[in-house]
């Protein structure tokens, strides 16, 4: 009895100062601002206008929209090329498969910031395909800056090698020799995937399609660089509520529109998380 | 060799199987890396005018630009302090917590899990805006310990989820077996359970230092021009400098990637990163 109450006493011990920091610098912060997008700006009284402008005003609600289509479109997109990569990582074995599987981790760590610029290289309309597009005698402006295609597409470089890897390391995880044994049994190549592959993988789709849309919907560099000014993505529209018209309150409210709108990838995901508990103990 | 030029001679040349592979090797190399190499090219570019393709001149003209800014070597050594002071606090704080998350069952355990994961869901600039007003009532802000504490929200997740996923995988019954001979525990952790979760600790770490270099967006609302690291010296160079000082600066950028992605490349693998994003 004593030797287990200083076992949890050791484990609250070494999570302890993380989880307050996590408290200090997260939770409060987030509180805090839950709080201010009650309050009105003016008398400080409860309000629930700094929602209701987001869902009132005719642009912020295009943004909103506008938004929700740039990052399903990117979800969509990432998660079905990342998975015929993966699928390709996974079931071809040769020198290529391995080149490109040593190579597609690289843009996970490459600076943000650093992937934007380079990408606009290539892209904007005075870029290197209009400049290629020349030499052939035709004049290729592909209108992709301050565009949804260019912002998709910059979310793809980012999120294609990321979903990919996900759906690799599960991808990983299924034995040979499960999928050898219904090739054995007469099950063919679709038979096999819709029936052992995908559904074992599916934790890992989840997975990756929850990060990919969280970390789109409050996007900043990319949108920040290469976004249009109208309609704009949720990320630029708060940074102009907090820096350009100095409305924190509404800045606070648009900061929980856009956690709401997370929860309900989030909330997938730990219920997918959860289910896998039952069956695992 | 130009033979192979022709698509249809190069299919009958390989082979069906080889063509498509080709086909993926090309389409992936052009869209993963031709910006970054399109890039380097423009770096040593003196002259670059539409419609050319290659460089009219070459030079180094955009380097000496680059270095000659005064701002640019503070900026280099702040970004490598607040990265290098960074990653050692969130390892101080986050690999004992993820230890006893993977060794320990305790009630709490997945809601501090879970904690984690609202760093991901709330938007950063909606964080970093009310952190900014409780730093202003706290005095913390444009100073060394504001910056970091920023820097160590975007990190802190990967840090426990990933050693934690990595100690998990370490076997029970090795650290056992390091008991049953005589082995204390702290010794059998630092000689048995720490060398076998070191490819996920150093993920995790490379992770911390890497997102610590890059985070801009956080240190101009915190750092108020006080501390000014290299990529928000960038934003600044993106929107403000023409020509090719943006790729000159984007490859100092990147040398921090390339040398540690090239030290740790034998740790960085599809499992071993997937393990930041799996709560269990």
């Amino acid at each position: 009895m004593i030797k287990k109450s200083k076992k949890m006493l050791a484990a609250y011990g070494m999570v302890l100062p993380a989880f307050l920091v996590v408290m200090a610098v997260v939770a409060w912060p987030i509180l805090e601002a839950v709080k201010q997008s009650f309050t009105h700006p003016d008398t400080g009284t409860f309000t629930l206008e700094n929602y209701k402008f987001f869902f009132t005003t005719p642009n912020e609600i295009r943004n909103l929209l506008y938004t929700l289509y740039v990052v399903l479109v990117t979800v969509f997109l990432a998660i079905v090329i990342a998975y015929l990569l993966a699928m390709y990582l996974r079931f071809v074995k040769s020198p290529i498969s391995r080149a490109i599987g040593n190579l597609y981790l690289v843009p996970r760590f490459v600076p943000g910031l650093v992937a934007v610029y380079a990408m606009i290289t290539i892209i904007r309309d005075s870029g290197l395909i209009n400049r290629i597009s020349q030499l052939f005698g035709a004049d290729v402006e592909l209108g992709m800056m301050y565009h949804a295609s260019g912002m998709i597409t910059m979310n793809l470089w980012f999120n294609i090698p990321f979903a990919a890897l996900m759906i690799t390391a599960g991808l990983g995880a299924i034995p040979d020799s499960v999928i050898e044994g219904a090739r054995d049994v007469g099950a063919n190549r679709w038979k096999v995937f819709t029936s052992m592959v995908l559904p074992l993988s599916i934790k890992d789709v989840v997975i990756a399609g929850t990060f990919v849309f969280m970390s789109n919907v409050g996007s900043f560099t990319t949108p920040y660089l290469m976004g249009g000014n109208s309609p704009k993505m949720l990320g630029i529209s708060l940074f102009d509520q907090f820096n350009k018209y100095q409305r924190y309150e509404r800045a606070a409210a648009l900061s929980v529109i856009i956690f709401l709108i997370c929860s309900v990838s989030a909330g997938v995901y730990i219920y997918t998380n959860l289910k896998e508990k039952e069956w695992e103990k | 060799m130009f033979k192979y030029l022709n698509p249809r001679r190069f299919y009958h040349a390989v082979g069906k199987k080889n063509f498509w592979e080709f086909i993926v090797l090309a389409a992936f190399l052009l869209f993963f890396y031709g910006p970054l190499l399109n890039m380097f090219m423009l770096a040593f570019a003196d002259i670059y005018e539409s419609p050319a393709v290659i460089p009219q001149e070459w030079g180094l003209k955009w380097w000496d630009f680059v270095l000659q800014q005064k701002s640019l070597r503070s900026s280099i050594v702040q970004s490598y302090m607040v990265a290098i002071i960074t990653t050692i606090c969130s390892m101080v704080l986050c690999i004992p917590a993820a230890y006893s998350i993977a060794r320990f069952k305790f009630p709490g355990r997945k809601l501090f899990m879970l904690s984690f994961l609202l760093t991901n869901a709330f938007p950063k600039l909606g964080i970093y805006t009310s952190i900014a007003i409780l730093f202003y009532r706290y005095n913390l802000m444009g100073s060394l310990p504001g910056v970091v504490i920023i820097h160590m929200i975007n990190s802190m997740m990967f840090m426990v989820w990933l050693p934690a996923s990595a100690f998990r995988s370490v076997h029970r019954q090795q650290e056992e077996a390091a008991r049953d001979v005589g082995a204390g525990p702290i010794r059998t952790f630092f000689k048995v359970t720490l060398p076998m979760a070191t490819p996920g600790i150093a993920v995790a770490t490379l992770y911390t230092f890497l997102g610590s270099m890059e985070e801009a967006q956080g240190t101009m609302l915190v750092g108020l021009a006080r501390i000014k690291t290299m990529p928000v010296e960038m934003y600044g160079i993106i929107l403000d400098y023409p020509g090719q000082a943006g790729a000159v600066f984007s490859i100092l950028l990147l040398i921090p990637s390339i040398v540690l992605i090239f030290a740790m490349r034998k740790y960085i693998g599809p499992e071993a990163i997937a393990g930041g994003f799996k709560m269990k």
